[in-house]
């Protein structure tokens, strides 16, 4: 049969070759988009997926103080992972799940758990087990066949030696928080690393943590190492030397808590009516509460932080990873009580009123404002109460509070009055209608303009210090827009947030009120005083130094093995306050007579409010001034009274600024004072100090957060208080 | 060149010896070249697919190319048998070779190895033997045989009828196997013979219907494994994260990497990370294009096509030259099945078809299909030298 004559075959043979030519167009158009559209972003895909690159973590930055003990150390630890390829299947996983329950000594059904962590990404290794001991992990490593996907890593360990000793400013490590997670990442870090969440851990967190390296290795499929790529060893972090002294810290804390003990046992005074009888609405008996306090001492030349001490206490290696969420909870209390929550360090968060303890920033204010036109020499004759100038008696009549005491004196029953008082004697015996009288001037003759405000914020007060440290509160200095934000946020009533009073004027001049402020912040001030107007930021750190400082002995550094990488204090002062000898004399002198004496003679002796508790100082050996505060709490109850006293040394070789707050403890002089005096008395040598030893190992049953730390001699604490409440 | 060659005494069924030797003056070189190539290429494939995880798992990294070459002189000698016996010696015994074949496609389905779930092949020691691959010629031969007796441009309703018949009962077997994409194969070729022999439009409508509802039949009857569904599964959702799919998602989504980080020049032979890092599952027999791909890039992509167009379009003239009806509805067939299969299996490598276990013609890994081709070039062949005759 011949078939050229047929016409229809060419046309079906033809239809077969333009289906093949449609098929073939669609292959190479396919290859074409493949291979020279998307090319170059599978290039990147595959990289990773034919490669595996292990993360080397560097060995974080120690942390040393001022002496070179070491306060933050790492551990060496093993850690068996596990890829993520090698449990997808269940079968799989359990079998494996089975086989490494023995050598990890870990229960199957844990590790099947861990396996399935979606923490990790795909191509991130699983761990399953830390601490595993060197002869585990080699057991695990000359079985690689019968344990696929299994690898040992190499990892750090925090520790630090001395448990709870300076906790609040090491501060801990801990999981990246979500709401930190894109910085972290933008920054390098890997989601599952630990990371600095609180103290110096948290503030250098980047320089500690080093730079971490990588091995990247040639693997197939199934994860078998073809061959090593590339390895890049990591950059350990940089090693820390804070300014704290562990020496003088763990005193300071010892002083703090047992003083703060002592005061628990003491009971406050009594809440009498109108009558002379017991009010009955209180308990006849009320001891103070003293929960919570805090302690600064820092170098006033150069801003140095020395001890900075913050009572609850907790031992930071609570926090070195597992520990039970309820455990947790019940070491850490979600509290709304301020008085008991444990994770704040008072000493920059705490928000204080810090009462008398003001008042020399307010002579300051007065004497650079040229408020008072004699100076030092102006006095003013305090009859214990004074009434405003400003407000007219009609006014006064209708119930506006117009007169304002002086705190009552014991031997009177009255408020105190100390007759003709200039600056230094109003500092000395903390004359409040003196400071009232200010207050009111320093406003009513200046057209209202905010003078006095501006002049405290000279000393810092009112914003952050910028120490080294996070979650510093930056306080608050009364304004009309301070009066108008606390109105918004509904702390004070509307009708009282729409001006600034003279009331409040006064009220802030003798530092109650709507002020408050930290220690951290009270101690810069006082220091600007001591040295003469020079304002430094305060630091807890030094110095970071180069990686690797090598040990003196155990537990001390060498300084001299390492060098300084960046100097974190700055020689200059971060602001310059005009304090001239006019200015600073009289209140220094004050400050003086608050320590030694001599009170003020009008109707008999008054003493000074630090002169009973400082009777025993040995002056002579280290000079000093200071100034008490009692902030009243509140309702104003006796109980409730938070204790603040501040000092600085008047010998230039010890240049030290010591501020102390106690919480519902009493009077200035009762609570704070006494620790202040403490600290002074061993600076100046006249205590042997406690050696600094690590921490017994911690207990993980125990529910102590940190064990107790007293002072070995409490006598430094002992002496005679003021029976003024100033 | 034909005085050079011998004069040999040859068995009367070869016929004489100078038709001989004026028969193999007209030999289709381009396509002997094309189909020696495309070998060359296929063995240096499937070296570079295997050698690295046969390393690793520390065989001999030269097993599979060494029988490779094996298969590809065996498909020579067979192309070579089959140019000298003549199409029309084998057409004569076109019942035959299908009941036999049959036969072995019944008995693969009791006495066949089971590969993941499917009994393809009967395990015969050192070499295993796909009957499935030999059916496809069968059927072809045997269709094309039938069809070729009717009269041209009419076949009839009882002849269409017989055509499924012939057709319906190996693909019925092959399914099954199950063997999906070899069972689509032959229904290609046949309906490109049917195409060819005159099927009106409806026929070849129907005959694609009936493949599709029988398929789906046997799928929803539970014969054809959940594996071969989950292809299309995995074909249709190619990001798919659901653990059922990802070992056929991870194989499309590397094959499709491997040809895409191929670029232009591709990353150099024996260079292909993935296809060193062993990716691909079983990627030297149903994957080979990604190897190429990867290590050869676009120009070797592109050449690799350019080959498979030249044996096409040598399959489409010889049709087009043929000198009978049954020789050009035999070769229609053949160029259908070849087109549907490089382009399944190519497809498939590039995510535009779902996988199946389909051998990519001439370079895949493997006895059975390069027996099959090599049978179909020689079909081809003999048709091709024999059509002034």
């Amino acid at each position: 049969m011949s078939m050229q004559n047929n016409e229809s075959v060419p046309k079906r043979l033809l239809a077969l070759g333009i289906v093949a030519l449609v098929l073939f167009g669609a292959l190479g158009t396919r290859m074409w988009f493949l291979q020279a559209v998307g090319s170059r972003d599978v290039e990147e895909v595959i990289g990773k997926v034919r490669t595996r690159t292990i993360k080397l973590l560097p060995e974080r930055g120690r942390i040393f103080d001022s002496g070179g003990r070491v306060m933050a150390d790492n551990k060496r630890t093993l850690v068996v992972t596990i890829d993520r390829d090698v449990v997808r299947k269940p079968a799989e996983r359990l079998a494996l799940a089975q086989r490494l329950s023995g050598p990890l000594n870990v229960p199957v059904e844990v590790l099947l758990v861990r396996m399935q962590d979606e923490r990790y990404g795909p191509f991130e290794s699983i761990p399953l087990r830390e601490d595993v001991s060197e002869e585990a992990a080699l057991f695990l490593m000359e079985r690689v066949e019968d344990y696929p996907g299994i690898f040992v890593r190499e990892e750090w360990r925090r520790n630090y030696p001395y448990g709870a000793l300076a906790g609040h400013v090491l501060g801990y490590l801990g999981a990246i928080l979500k709401g930190n997670l894109a910085y972290y990442k933008s920054v390098g870090y890997d989601p599952n690393e630990r990371v600095g969440q609180y103290g110096v851990e948290e503030t250098y967190e980047t320089a500690l943590r080093g730079e971490p390296g990588f091995v990247r290795y040639e693997v197939d499929a199934v994860g078998n190492i073809l061959r090593l790529i590339e390895r890049v060893e990591p950059i350990a972090g940089n090693d820390l030397q804070l300014s704290i002294d562990l020496k003088v810290q763990q005193f300071a804390e010892q002083a703090l808590e047992t003083q703060l003990l002592v005061r628990r046992r003491i009971e406050a005074g009594q809440v009498k009516l109108p009558d002379g009888t017991l009010d009955p609405q209180y308990a006849e008996v009320n001891y103070y509460k003293a929960p919570a306090g805090s302690v600064v001492v820092m170098n006033h030349n150069s801003g140095r932080v020395v001890a900075m001490a913050s009572y609850p206490r907790f031992d930071i290696r609570w926090f070195g990873g597992g520990l039970p969420k309820d455990k947790f909870s019940q070491l850490f209390p979600q509290t709304d009580d301020p008085d008991l929550s444990i994770l704040v360090n008072r000493a920059i968060s705490g928000r204080y009123n810090v009462g008398s303890s003001f008042k020399p920033l307010v002579a300051y204010a007065a004497l650079n404002s040229g408020q008072l036109p004699e100076g030092a020499k102006y006095t003013f004759d305090d009859r214990g109460t004074y009434k405003l100038q400003s407000i007219p008696d009609d006014r006064c009549q209708q119930g506006v509070k117009c007169v304002f005491r002086n705190s009552i004196c014991r031997a009177t029953g009255a408020p105190c009055r100390y007759g003709a008082v200039d600056v230094e004697a109003a500092l000395a015996v903390s004359s409040d209608t003196f400071f009232y009288k200010i207050g009111e001037q320093i406003l009513t003759e200046r057209g209202y303009a905010p003078v006095l405000e501006n002049e405290v914020r000279q000393f810092g007060l009112g914003s952050p210090t910028n120490i080294d440290l996070p979650y510093e509160y930056a306080g608050t200095i009364p304004s009309k827009e301070l009066k108008k934000r606390l109105a918004d946020i509904g702390a004070i009533s509307q009708e009282s947030g729409k001006a600034y009073y003279v009331g409040d004027q006064v009220l802030f001049s003798i530092g109650q009120g709507l002020l408050s402020a930290t220690p951290i912040q009270m101690a810069q001030a006082y220091s600007a005083i001591a040295n003469g107007g020079r304002l430094y930021e305060p630091r807890v750190a030094v110095a970071l130094l180069a990686p690797g400082t090598l040990d003196a002995r155990p537990g001390f550094v060498d300084f001299g093995t390492t060098e300084v990488v960046k100097r974190l204090v700055s020689i200059k002062p971060s602001r310059r306050i005009n304090m001239t000898t006019a200015i600073r004399e009289p209140i220094v002198k004050g400050m003086a007579r608050v320590i030694t004496g001599p009170g003020v003679n009008f109707d008999y002796y008054h003493k000074t409010t630090g002169e009973n508790i400082f009777r025993g100082y040995d002056y002579a050996k280290l000079p000093i001034a200071g100034k008490t505060g009692t902030a009243q709490g509140l309702n104003n109850l006796p109980w409730n009274d938070s204790s603040a006293f501040g000092a600085f040394s008047l010998d230039s070789s010890q240049p030290y600024t010591a501020f102390a707050y106690l919480e519902k403890a009493g009077y200035g002089s009762q609570a704070a004072a006494p620790v202040v005096k403490c600290i002074f008395s061993a600076l100046a040598g006249n205590y042997r100090y406690d050696e600094v030893l690590p921490a017994d190992p911690l207990d993980k049953a125990s529910f102590d957060v940190a064990p107790t730390s007293s002072l070995r001699n409490p006598l430094c604490l002992v002496g005679g208080s003021s029976d003024v409440r100033e | 060149m034909a005085k050079f060659l011998p004069k040999i005494a040859l068995p009367k069924w070869m016929g004489t010896s100078y038709d001989l030797v004026s028969v193999w003056r007209n030999v289709d070189v381009v396509l002997l070249i094309a189909v020696f190539l495309q070998s060359v290429i296929g063995t240096l494939t499937v070296y570079s697919a295997t050698r690295q995880r046969l390393i690793n798992q520390g065989f001999d990294q030269y097993v599979y190319v060494q029988r490779q070459v094996l298969f590809v002189i065996v498909g020579a000698v067979i192309t070579f048998i089959v140019m000298a016996v003549g199409h029309d010696w084998i057409r004569e015994r076109a019942v035959f070779w299908f009941i036999s074949t049959s036969l072995l496609l019944v008995l693969v389905l009791v006495y066949g190895a089971v590969t993941r779930g499917a009994r393809l092949a009967f395990d015969l020691g050192p070499i295993s033997l796909q009957p499935a691959e030999l059916m496809k010629v069968a059927v072809l031969i045997l269709i094309a045989a039938y069809t070729a007796d009717a009269a041209y441009d009419k076949i009839d309703y009882h002849q269409f009828s017989v055509s499924l018949l012939i057709l319906g009962f190996p693909v019925l077997l092959i399914l099954l196997q199950p063997d999906l994409g070899s069972a689509t194969v032959v229904v290609a070729g046949v309906a490109g013979v049917l195409l060819m022999a005159g099927a009106k439009r409806r026929y070849i409508a129907l005959i694609s219907g009936l493949t599709i509802v029988s398929a789906v039949a046997v799928a929803l009857a539970g014969v054809v494994d959940r594996y071969q569904l989950r292809r299309i599964d995995a074909f249709l959702n190619q990001d798919s994260t659901e653990k059922d799919l990802q070992q056929i998602v991870l194989q499309v989504r590397f094959a499709k990497r491997a040809v895409a980080s191929g670029g232009f020049f591709g990353k150099g032979y024996l260079q292909g990370p993935l296809t060193n890092g062993a990716f691909i599952p079983v990627q030297f027999s149903d994957f080979p294009f990604s190897a190429i791909g990867e290590q050869f890039g676009m120009i070797g992509g592109f050449v690799v096509l350019a080959i498979f167009g030249v044996i096409l379009w040598r399959l489409w003239m010889i049709s087009r030259l043929a000198r009978t009806r049954f020789d050009q509805l035999l070769i229609s067939g053949v160029f259908s099945l070849m087109l549907f299969q490089i382009f399944q299996n190519i497809g498939m490598t590039l995510g535009l078809t779902p996988v199946s276990g389909l051998p990519l013609p001439f370079i895949s890994y493997g006895g059975s299909h390069l027996v099959s081709s090599a049978m179909m070039v020689g079909l081809a062949q003999s048709i091709y030298m024999r059509r002034l005759r």
